[in-house]
């Protein structure tokens, strides 16, 4: 089995389909909604009382299902990919073990939960771009990509569906959420304290990581659908990212990008309805 | 009850552990970094396997396996310390050039349609080895003096027998025609002659026949 290996050959049965980022964003049934449609809703939070919310936790809950798969592949190829001792130390790749075990009961959950909520294996399209920012070759960056940046996604969204589930009244959805929020807090502190001591003496691959995790950051803010403000579908949960071991100013820096994000999407979503009008 | 003062024997009658064992403090420590270099082997090659096999199932299991190979690589590292191994990547090794070769050889299968040859070289041809040397050092150790490396084993050989059982599980619904019954034999049966080569785990003497 040679090493490294790109997204397009992760291996997938029959009921997946996979699109890229570009796909995704390129789709006109954004989860933006620009708010100078009077006919649309304002607040695109995910909460019960939307009036596609079945369908959008559904939605969500198969991007959560395809995004462990993804997190799972890339923990166990960090298993593989590196030498031990020369190109990425023993407890660092025994870290990587026990979170390829915790993701693999992440894709447990999710299908479970995914059968719970109504939706089936394959009725969304996968995006594969969680997979690609595991494909590094330097483990730091991968780290400071996946664990801080992806997990970091991933504690807004357990937060968002964990509410969502205590305010729909469903405890079978709180419960699973709440625990795995428990094993993202685990994995982003893992990633915090390895960029931390990996790096101490070297601050040119230090910064160069966490350049990689503000462009991964910027990515995962999928064009504006997590930010502090209501017109997104994710929340970002400040205090458990606070125990997950980012600092404030990170999590300011994170608040500020994915607002950018939005508004950039709001100009893009703007600049083809003003088209599309100015065709009619 | 008793008087407190009244003499007892140091073991009770129903503990027969003896203090006599088949191993040196050397070659526990020698045993044990080739089942660390072996069980780091097989974590790592597991990871790798996860993102190559299109079996949602499959999938799952391996990542889970791998943790368990992973955490037992960690126990073989921190007890070499404990045998006076204060280097303990000194006797991370193989035992000897055939158990690199056969793990070589576990690893070449990549394709997703050879689940069935990657699961054949853990589940009928490393674990099965590797239940074989833990059995044999824990029924030949000191069971006073090396009781640490006894209580390890226990932990380790749980895991192993879930994880055989799994493995073999996935691999009897996995094969469905002769052709791949064919497939799984044949590459068993090249692996097997790997081993025999090598000697097992540990090298000759991993079970005690030299």
């Amino acid at each position: 089995m040679r090493k490294f290996m790109p997204a397009s050959e992760l291996a997938r049965d029959e009921r997946f389909s996979q699109i890229t980022q570009r796909d995704r964003m390129a789709d006109g049934r954004s989860t933006v909604v620009l708010n100078n449609d009077q006919n649309r809703r304002s607040n695109n939070r995910l909460t019960p009382q939307r009036g596609d919310a079945s369908e959008a936790a559904r939605a969500l809950m198969h991007g959560i299902f395809v995004g462990e798969i993804q997190a799972l592949e890339g923990a166990g190829r960090t298993c593989w990919d590196f030498t031990t001792g020369e190109e990425a130390p023993f407890a660092l790749k025994l870290d990587m073990a026990r979170q390829a075990w915790d993701e693999a009961r992440h894709v447990e959950i999710s299908c479970k939960l995914s059968d719970w909520m109504g939706a089936e294996i394959g009725q969304y399209a996968e995006n594969t771009v969680l997979f690609e920012a595991a494909c590094s070759d330097d483990p730091v960056l991968r780290l400071a990509g996946v664990n801080r940046a992806l997990e970091g996604l991933a504690i807004d969204v357990f937060t968002t569906m964990k509410e969502f589930g205590e305010i729909a009244g469903d405890p079978y959805l709180e419960f699973c959420e709440d625990w795995m929020l428990a094993d993202e807090v685990t994995h982003v502190k893992m990633g915090s304290d390895w960029l931390r001591k990996v790096t101490e003496n070297d601050p040119e691959r230090r910064k160069k990581a966490l350049e990689f995790q503000n462009i991964v950051d910027k990515m995962f803010s999928y064009g504006g659908s997590r930010s502090e403000s209501d017109e997104s579908s994710l929340m970002i949960a400040r205090r458990f990212r606070e125990l997950a071991g980012f600092t404030d100013t990170e999590v300011d820096y994170i608040a500020e990008v994915s607002m950018q994000a939005l508004n950039e999407r709001k100009a893009q979503i703007a600049e083809r309805q003003a088209a599309v009008a100015s065709k009619n | 009850m008793a008087q407190a003062s009244k003499a007892r024997a140091p073991f009770a009658p129903w503990d027969r552990r003896e203090i006599a064992g088949a191993f040196s403090v050397e070659e526990t420590a020698r045993r044990a970094g080739h089942y660390k270099w072996t069980e780091m082997k097989l974590f790592e090659a597991l990871g790798g396997w996860i993102a190559t096999v299109p079996e949602l199932d499959v999938k799952m299991r391996l990542g889970t396996h791998c943790y368990k190979h992973a955490w037992h690589a960690e126990l073989w590292h921190k007890r070499l310390p404990e045998l006076r191994e204060m280097n303990p990547d000194r006797l991370t090794v193989p035992a000897n050039d055939a158990m690199v070769r056969f793990i070589d050889a576990m690893t070449e299968p990549e394709a997703p349609e050879q689940t069935i040859e990657k699961l054949v070289g853990v589940y009928r041809v490393l674990i099965p080895h590797f239940i074989s040397a833990y059995t044999y050092h824990m029924n030949n150790t000191s069971e006073i003096t090396d009781m640490p490396t006894i209580r390890s084993i226990k932990f380790i050989l749980q895991d192993e027998f879930d994880d055989w059982r799994d493995g073999e599980m996935l691999l009897q619904s996995l094969i469905d025609t002769p052709e791949e019954a064919d497939r799984a034999a044949a590459h068993q049966a090249r692996l097997e002659k790997i081993m025999v080569e090598a000697g097992g785990i540990t090298g000759p003497g991993s079970i005690g026949f030299q």
